[in-house]
């Protein structure tokens, strides 16, 4: 692990999971408009711009921690 | 070695992994190919947002109001499919090109050239080409090089801004966007967004430069995958060049047994990735030509012949012929001409005409006094055309039944949507399944070719 330069394996975590946190925002809000399911929540005066962007932020949490899991578990197992 | 060691280890790499590179100014044909790239994708970028068609903003991916336009098109978030289309196509011509010229996309139109040379472009300006940015950066702090620096990269940071605004003027209407950003009084997220771009460009185009390309660039690591013997690359005639050395302008390099390579290290020195092409083909090699156009001004100079280091192929090299049109060339060529064609198609025979037809979910049917069986439904429609429409509604497919609506002709203005009940009667006599297929169909009354199709149930009593 230690050839790996340090900036290369934050790259790793935060950037495949920036793309795919994308491409999941493309996909998730094509299919739906956030003001049809955001209207009867306490969030109905959220913007769809607001919506989209915070929507792209949970993606991204989510898909990095998906990606910090696998760069953990990527160690050797002996020391 | 201890967890300490190990650390500072990896502080070195961290740290000491990347030296910051100078890349000489370099002119040339491919240098000039390269700055019309810059000129004409940058013009695009920052030009087209302005562009006005038919009183609204030419090309606008309006995020707030879930609509594409492209000059006369408009589309919907239910015409994802032709974007998913486009995006096919790209992906084919980036495959297409780069085994038919190899990196073309990242030595001349990937953004991330493109705006790195624009910030080398302001670093030139401020500190001086590579000997005078060099000599600065060792300098001790002296108030000239805190105003350089300070100047440097308050143009980076302004300029970074400038992009993304207009980041989000490609998202959101960008006249209203300028109003609004003079009198303060932008959105929430369109700040953010704007500060969000304007960061990833002053870090990607400023401090990250090469190591986009060399760790975060996914084409990077996968274009060889696209090439072969036959694919166009930059390389250095190491047959020609060596043994490389210096000498003097007028000595014959074969009398003091050299070659043509005077070592002059040029070629490295313009590199933007910081690579020496006389190694042989690297991957961090973005097919720039950089190296290529110093290297012929150098031969130039020196009365030697042009093309030490040159555009070939691997063929070529070999002292073979190249093959332009192989198979792969014509497999991407023609995937990519039907893929365009069946897009061009299908775009000519879009209907700007949505019709939805939702059952109602509270009683699958229900029979009236006089013995009649009644399903309800709920018909979206939705006016995707940029002029209202009165359209005309009506049923087919189950003999003997009747459309009972309000109204059955109904108007809906340009880009709305409009949700209509209707209830459909039949004589359960006349049905002969528990569940039969009823199409409901809608046509513009002044323009006939808009019309489409939806197929729903209509559910009657258990025989």
């Amino acid at each position: 692990m230690d050839d790996i330069p340090r900036i290369q394996r934050m790259i790793a975590v935060l950037w495949p999971s920036f793309i795919m946190a994308g491409v999941a925002t493309i996909l998730f809000f094509t299919a739906f408009d956030p003001r049809d399911f955001l209207i009867t929540t306490r969030f109905a005066e959220l913007s769809r711009l607001g919506a989209y962007s915070i929507g792209f932020f949970l993606f991204w949490l989510l898909t990095a921690s998906s990606c910090l899991l696998t760069c953990y578990f990527q160690r050797p197992c002996q020391d | 070695m201890s967890e300490q060691d190990q650390t500072v280890k990896v502080e070195d790499e961290f740290y000491a992994k990347r030296k910051k590179l100078y890349p000489r100014e370099v002119h040339g044909i491919f240098a000039s190919l390269r700055l019309t790239g810059v000129v004409v994708l940058l013009g695009l970028y920052y030009l087209m947002p302005w562009v006005q068609w038919n009183g609204r903003q030419a090309v606008l991916f309006d995020l707030p109001d879930r609509k594409f336009y492209i000059f006369d098109l408009v589309l919907w978030p239910q015409d994802f499919f032709y974007l998913a289309m486009l995006l096919i196509i790209a992906a084919l011509a980036l495959f297409f090109f780069t085994a038919l010229a190899g990196r073309l996309w990242c030595g001349y139109a990937c953004p991330q050239t493109v705006w790195t040379e624009v910030f080398m472009w302001i670093d030139r300006k401020i500190e001086g080409d590579r000997p005078k940015a060099m000599k600065l950066d060792k300098s001790p702090w002296t108030a000239q090089k805190v105003v350089k620096k300070s100047l440097k990269h308050v143009t980076w940071i302004l300029f970074s801004l400038y992009t993304g605004y207009t980041f989000v003027g490609w998202f959101t209407p960008i006249d209203e966007l300028s109003i609004r950003l003079f009198n303060f009084e932008t959105g929430p997220w369109e700040t953010f967004w704007v500060f969000f771009y304007g960061f990833a460009t002053y870090l990607n185009a400023g401090w990250m430069r090469e190591q986009v390309c060399i760790y975060m660039c996914p084409y990077a690591r996968f274009q060889s995958a696209m090439f072969d013997k036959d694919t166009l690359i930059i390389s250095y005639d190491e047959q020609r060049g060596e043994p490389r050395g210096s000498r003097k302008k007028d000595v014959d390099p074969d009398k003091v047994g050299l070659g043509d390579c005077i070592d002059c290290t040029m070629c490295v020195q313009v590199c933007p990735t910081g690579i020496d092409i006389r190694d042989g083909l690297q991957y961090q090699c973005i097919g720039c030509a950089a190296c290529v156009d110093v290297c012929n001004s150098v031969m130039d100079k020196m009365g030697y012949e042009r093309g030490l280091v040159r555009y070939t192929t691997e063929h070529a090299v070999q002292g073979g012929k190249t093959r332009v049109l192989r198979t792969r060339i014509w497999v991407y060529a023609a995937l990519l001409l039907v893929l365009l064609a069946g897009l061009i198609y299908a775009i000519s025979q879009r209907v700007p005409l949505e019709l939805d037809v939702i059952r109602d979910r509270n009683s699958l049917y229900e029979t009236t006094d006089t013995g009649m069986v009644e399903n309800i439904y709920t018909l979206k429609l939705i006016n995707m055309d940029e002029a209202p429409h009165t359209y005309r509604i009506d049923i087919a497919g189950l003999n003997g039944a009747q459309l009972i609506a309000r109204e059955t002709e109904v108007d809906v203005a340009a880009g709305d949507v409009l949700e209509i009940p209707v209830r459909v009667r039949i004589d359960p006599y006349e049905l002969n399944r528990t569940s039969t297929e009823i199409q409901f169909g809608v046509q513009a009354l002044d323009a006939p070719e808009l019309n489409v199709m939806q197929t729903g149930r209509f559910v009657g009593p258990a025989r």
